[in-house]
């Protein structure tokens, strides 16, 4: 599994898009430091597919108390908190 | 002729055991009352019981297994080596088979007098189409029946080209919710409007304090739903065989789309818990839906549901009654709108309109 923070970071802001786009949104613009719900280009059910593609992608376990915007906030919370997660 | 028993409800709200122990073997002699086999759930475990004497001509099912209450657990014959009705041989131990019939099929058998007992299910209903395979292969009515020319109908196969498909298991159980929906349920739906602003104003200041990724609004209006279902315990209630049974647990319902698929997830006991427990309870089975996961307990033993389609921007909808329950709140909130709507389908034979209405009043402000 490749947990080049770079990596982690395109393949999160690829996925973003990708749910953005399904509601309609353009999310291409996004930065790394965007809050993620702030932003009003992702509603609760599409942050909510994000987190488990993200686990399933990176083949970890969220817990239920970790779920806030502190970890998983941005693209630098999600790519921080997972490299956190899973020391090399 | 071949009896079969089937798996017992161990409590209400659970549709699923776990087989603890199988204590027959196949061509096995048993009495009846004998203890045959031991299924549990999380809540308890019993013993199950030969309804009959008679020889073991099939186990369908193994320790172990996670089976559908009403499903086939074994066979007894007269004889050990008695055949097993054609129908039946190719189910497994997990096709349901229980024997509350539909409303149709409740008819029917009465008109043919026919024990349902006697019919094998092939889903969690008895249907008519079970009971005219089993016609088909040699059952016959009883004595008292009326006329087996009219009853006996099969829906006609279309005349375009095609084939029949089976359906998954998602898809089998809205067929299950729609049938209870059209065949028990006095469906009923009312709405009201409200100002949205709030509950987001709640919603905003609450997502705030925790640091929630997620918006708690639905949550939020879903915990409160909870309340009134301990405050107002008829909406947690339904109608048994002409009874009315008061639901102990409050056990929220909440729909969850993923992908392609609907889920009614389910967030068990809501009375013990506090708005963030609530929270993150529901948290986790929405995640578990997401991931396509989600464990028997979290897909069924709703008592009170609660569904949103604000996400896709319609301005009303009316859902379908889940089994056993007598509402089910319909959220909307199309965009660039001050206006919200509150929703219900409810049983009337439970719930009146003004009981309904009371309801969604409540829900509609925060508490």
């Amino acid at each position: 599994m490749n947990l080049n923070p770079d990596q982690i970071k395109a393949a999160i802001r690829t996925k973003v898009i990708e749910l953005a786009k399904a509601l309609d949104m353009d999310a291409s613009g996004v930065t790394d430091d965007d809050i993620l719900p702030a932003t009003g280009l992702l509603d609760s059910g599409a942050i909510l597919e994000l987190v488990v593609w993200f686990e399933a992608s990176y083949d970890f376990r969220i817990k239920q108390e970790d779920m806030n915007i502190d970890n998983l906030g941005s693209i630098n919370a999600m790519t921080n908190f997972l490299l956190s997660s899973k020391p090399a | 002729m071949p009896t079969f028993q089937t798996v017992p409800c161990v409590n209400i709200n659970d549709e699923f055991v776990d087989v603890v122990s199988i204590d027959v073997k196949q061509g096995e002699f048993v009495n009846g009352g004998d203890v045959v086999a031991t299924v549990e759930t999380d809540k308890s475990m019993i013993d199950v019981v030969a309804e009959q004497d008679g020889y073991v001509l099939r186990v369908d099912c193994e320790p172990g297994q996670k089976i559908r209450v009403g499903a086939v657990m074994f066979w007894l014959g007269a004889t050990p080596d008695e055949a097993i009705p054609e129908a039946t041989k190719d189910t497994s131990s997990t096709v349901s088979a229980v024997r509350q019939p539909t409303a149709k099929a409740r008819a029917m058998l009465k008109e043919l007098d026919i024990d349902p007992a006697r019919v094998p299910a092939s889903g969690e209903r008895l249907s008519v189409a079970d009971i005219e395979t089993w016609l088909s292969k040699g059952g016959k009515p009883g004595k008292a029946a009326v006329s087996t020319q009219t009853a006996i109908r099969r829906e006609d196969a279309p005349t375009v080209a095609g084939d029949l498909q089976e359906l998954s298991p998602e898809a089998a159980g809205m067929l299950h919710t729609v049938a209870w929906h059209r065949d028990f349920a006095a469906s009923a739906y009312l709405e009201v409007e409200y100002d949205p602003k709030p509950w987001e104003e709640r919603a905003a200041a609450y997502a705030a304090e925790h640091k929630l990724i997620l918006s708690p609004l639905l949550p939020l209006m879903a915990f409160r739903l909870a309340e009134l279902g301990r405050e107002r315990p008829l909406i947690n209630s339904t109608i048994v065989n002409g009874q009315r049974f008061q639901y102990t647990p409050v056990n929220i319902g909440f729909t969850v789309q993923a992908g392609a698929m609907l889920y009614l997830t389910v967030v068990r006991d809501t009375q013990d818990m506090d708005a963030a427990q609530f929270i993150s309870a529901l948290g986790e089975v929405q995640r578990h839906a997401m991931a396509h996961k989600l464990p028997p307990q979290e897909a069924s033993g709703a008592t009170l549901s609660f569904s949103s389609m604000a996400r896709w921007n319609v301005s009303r909808h009316t859902p379908i009654l889940p089994p056993q329950t007598s509402l089910i709140i319909a959220h909307a909130a199309p965009k660039n709108s001050d206006k919200a709507v509150l929703g219900a389908t409810y049983d009337h034979r439970v719930l009146t309109g003004f009981d309904v209405a009371q309801v969604l009043l409540a829900l509609s402000r925060p508490a």
